[in-house]
């Protein structure tokens, strides 16, 4: 078979296998948030609610495609594939299992990085197209939010870079063979807090979600998108939260290193990205959300020095060590 | 009524510098029921609010007009929804207080039970509600929304098992009350209350040192203590701003001299400050119930023979304003009786209506984000509003 | 923000533990039994005064309809949703029609509170849920079929009258 045509047929896969783990996991945060608040989530659809995710597409499927006005027809209609398009994208750079991966680019890191901040863009789109005051409040409010907590988090990420001395994606599971990074003293587990709270706020998860406010905003820059350009607006949000708990146990958490054969690393890497998504969620059914200029306070002024030091503190160690392979 | 002109301006936009007229509409989920603000933005800042009220009237006063003595009372609950008892308690004290028809001690013990579960129950709502508004609903706000409503829900309970509603109770009639105590409440109602005074520790703990908690109520919403007298705000509003005003206290009614209770007062006039007041009137509401259940002395629940028709109580001519210390703010009755079964005139003071005055002058200045902490700060219930 | 070394590490610790408790509460809670009531498999245990849907009585000895057509109720109700036609025959007299828009009702009890026979009376259920409207314009029949069809509240007219005062034999 042509490498070309496996490629394709491997990308339809795990397009497929993206889609159905993150219909999935809304599920399981609803649940889990369920318990939080002392009540069952989905019960009724399916055992236990288990048809639930689908009897939601379905629905979504069938709602009526209502387009305001005085939209922005072209801005309006894109937006929800531009949103999505990066937020899909950056599966393919994950190693899920030594050799299983879709693109194991030696510079899978920055790829994934540069590819995920391309997102605000359909963000944009969508808020500017609606014409809508809320939708335009949100869409601004994200481009400030999101711009600014990409520095911190792509320092927080740069940290295993540098312990590792590799971008490769693949390289870094392997360079933590010796002991996942998130045990490295003091730099780790800073690190990975950092790497948390940055997620926290490009991923507009409460307390960072001012942009979609629902008690102010109502749904912020999605607010006029209805049926099937609602639901994909909503799959590329939770793909892109899925993605970077991917990213976070890869980068901290070792990634496929687990006991057992090799095959069961996809199982353990699975297992730890749902770990930190469902850390992320605890943290997001907990806090009551801060304003936007206290957002950006804590980005500027807080998060991006520490991660800065941070990595600075990494390098001056990898350096003492003696050096790490090469970049 | 703003002035018309100005509000066309307003409406066409951009009145000098890239003002942005934004309407947090009576369809809002923040909204805490039907209320319309006309936000003028700069950016994120607010600097102008026209407040639109109106969408829930339902003209009380002028059922005041129609309806009875006997009948109006379970209408009275209506209007401050979230607080029952003590908008009935209102209208039957003023009805009384033109009859001059006592009350019986356990009348007035079972009222003030009523009354001060009720503010236990309105509190919960408020803390849910407000850490809703400031949390979203798909976040940490829903999940402090859900538990304060799993305490409310205990407190429904007790109501439900009391008079047979959960919400709207008809439990206050002219001359006592309606109902008296089934077999085995008043130990119930103990153990609910020493259950939620271990969940308001929960609660405290959740948001009293939480940093994102106290950056967005502190030094936000400042209601200065001369703001307070001048715009007539009551309840938790002035108290938050340094004035110990509680009508319990300036003008006790219904036996609540006998009770010993503290009135909590805060300085900061900030929706931290109000917070705190609340969470103090938690556990003092707490305390009178314990002191009124034990001392809730026997004897009969009503001065007055039960209702049997519905011209049955007529009150002699007079008029007065009777008010209550509701969970909101003073909540008064002006009531002008003409000796027949019917009031002539009935007038609502709602604490709510006046309260609502107080946002053009504090939220200008504040960013959007603001404008729902203070709102939820004031606690508003469109009932008492609109009436 | 903190403006010295020292009160930046304490501030940060204070987050830290302030955000350890919240997130401790919410374990707790996530360790607690839900409070979910699966309706409508299993039904809430409804109190014994619980106010729901209205419905006439028959006599519990002759067998008789209890209503006399005396119109109080009519006369009582807020929103005016009942309407009586009294029929009069020798011993007694009776109600020709009875009707009661259930959807307009407040469900305030006063009409049960009035009531001289114990005739209207409200039942311990509200599962009368209907996707017709007309279906809930309770007609004397239909009254009747749920009076015997239902739990009744422990409230009737004359324990409620002998709550507000009490007999004249026991006056305190």
């Amino acid at each position: 078979m042509a490498p070309a045509v496996r490629d394709l047929i491997a990308a339809f896969v795990l397009l497929n296998g993206v889609i159905g783990v993150v219909t999935y996991v809304t599920l399981l945060e609803r649940k889990f948030t369920a318990r939080m608040q002392s009540r069952i989530g989905p019960y009724r659809v399916g055992p236990h609610g288990l048809l639930q995710p689908i009897a939601d597409a379905l629905k979504l499927m069938m709602k009526e495609d209502v387009v305001p006005a005085m939209s922005d027809r072209w801005v309006y209609n894109l937006a929800p594939l531009a949103f999505l398009l990066p937020c899909v994208l950056v599966f393919g750079t994950i190693p899920f299992a030594p050799g299983l991966g879709l693109a194991d680019l030696n510079i899978g890191l920055l790829f994934f990085l540069a590819v995920s901040a391309l997102e605000i863009v359909g963000l944009f789109m969508g808020g500017w197209g609606s014409n809508n005051k809320y939708a335009l409040l949100s869409a601004m409010r994200a481009v400030n939010q999101i711009i600014s907590y990409d520095l911190p988090f792509i320092f927080a990420a740069l940290i295993p870079v540098v312990l590792s001395g590799t971008l490769r994606l693949g390289g870094i599971v392997e360079a933590q063979q010796g002991g996942w990074y998130v045990a490295y003293p003091v730099i780790g587990q800073l690190g990975f807090l950092a790497y948390l709270v940055a997620m926290l706020a490009a991923e507009n998860r409460v307390p960072f979600d001012i942009l979609e406010a629902e008690s102010e905003l109502v749904a912020g820059f999605r607010v006029e998108y209805s049926g099937m350009k609602f639901a994909l607006i909503q799959l590329a949000e939770y793909a892109h939260v899925i993605a970077t708990s991917y990213l976070g146990a890869l980068l901290f958490l070792g990634g496929w290193l687990g006991p057992g054969p090799g095959w069961l690393g996809a199982v353990w890497f699975t297992l730890k990205a749902l770990a930190v998504f469902l850390l992320v969620t605890w943290v997001r059914w907990s806090f009551v959300r801060i304003r936007v200029d206290q957002i950006l306070a804590i980005s500027w002024k807080l998060l991006l020095p520490v991660t800065l030091m941070l990595l600075l503190a990494a390098a001056f160690v990898v350096a003492y060590q003696g050096g790490g392979g090469a970049a | 009524m703003p002035d018309l002109e100005a509000r066309k301006v307003i409406e066409l936009g951009y009145a000098g510098n890239e003002r942005l007229v934004m309407n947090m509409g009576p369809q809002h989920p923040s909204a805490h029921g039907v209320f319309r603000a006309i936000l003028t933005l700069e950016g994120e800042t607010v600097v102008g609010v026209d407040a639109v009220i109106g969408y829930l009237h339902r003209c009380h006063e002028k059922l005041g007009e129609t309806l009875t003595y006997v009948q109006y009372p379970s209408i009275a609950s209506k209007t401050d929804y979230v607080a029952a008892m003590t908008s009935e308690l209102a209208y039957v004290l003023a009805a009384e207080k033109i009859g001059q028809i006592e009350v019986p001690k356990r009348a007035q013990y079972l009222r003030v039970i009523a009354a001060e579960l009720q503010r236990i129950a309105s509190h919960c709502l408020w803390l849910g509600t407000w850490c809703m508004d400031m949390g979203g609903a798909l976040g940490g706000g829903a999940t402090l929304f859900l538990y304060c409503f799993r305490e409310r829900e205990t407190l429904l309970d007790l109501f439900e098992a009391l008079t047979g509603a959960r919400l709207l109770y008809g439990f206050h009639q002219v001359g006592g009350t309606r109902y008296d105590l089934p077999a085995g409440w008043a130990e119930r109602c103990r153990s609910t209350v020493d259950l939620i005074e271990k969940r308001i520790d929960e609660y405290e703990a959740m948001l009293e040192g939480n940093a994102f908690f106290l950056a967005r109520t502190r030094e936000v919403g400042v209601i200065s203590r001369e703001l307070a007298q001048e715009v007539g705000v009551s309840g938790p509003l002035i108290r938050g701003s340094g004035i110990a005003y509680d009508i319990r206290r300036v003008e006790p009614y219904s036996s609540y001299e006998a009770f010993d209770f503290k009135v909590p007062v805060e300085t900061g006039g900030d929706c931290w400050a109000r917070y705190r007041v609340r969470m103090v009137e938690f556990r003092e509401s707490i305390g009178i119930v314990r002191q009124a259940l034990e001392g809730l002395p026997p004897g009969p629940i009503s001065s007055r023979p039960g209702v049997k028709s519905v011209g049955q109580v007529r009150i002699g001519k007079g008029e007065t304003y009777a008010r209550v210390e509701g969970p909101r703010g003073e909540v008064g009755c002006y009531l002008v009786a003409d000796g027949s079964a019917k009031p002539y005139r009935m007038k609502w003071r709602g604490a709510s209506f006046s309260n609502l005055a107080v946002l053009p002058h504090i939220v200008p200045g504040h960013k959007v984000a603001d404008v729902v902490a203070i709102m939820g700060s004031v606690d508003p219930v469109f009932g008492e509003v609109d009436r | 923000m903190p403006r010295n070394r020292a009160s930046f590490w304490s501030e940060l610790a204070q987050l830290t533990t302030a955000v350890g408790k919240t997130m401790g509460v919410t374990l707790r809670n996530f360790l607690r039994r839900p409070v979910t009531i699966h309706y409508p498999d299993v039904k809430r245990a409804y109190p014994e005064r619980f106010r729901g849907v209205l419905a006439l009585t028959y006599d519990r000895e002759t067998g008789e309809e209890n209503c006399i057509g005396c119109r109080l109720c009519e006369y009582i109700c807020p929103p005016q949703v009942i309407a009586v036609e009294m029929l009069k025959a020798e011993k007694r007299n009776y109600a020709k029609t009875f009707t009661l828009e259930l959807y307009a009702c407040e469900y305030c009890e006063l009409c049960v509170q009035v009531c001289p026979t114990d005739a209207i009376i409200m039942l311990r259920t509200v599962d009368l849920a209907t996707a017709d409207r007309r279906e809930l314009l309770l007609d004397k029949d239909r009254l009747h079929e749920l009076g015997l069809a239902d739990e009744p509240s422990w409230a009737t007219g004359t324990r409620l009258r002998d709550m507000q005062a009490p007999p004249r034999a026991v006056k305190a």
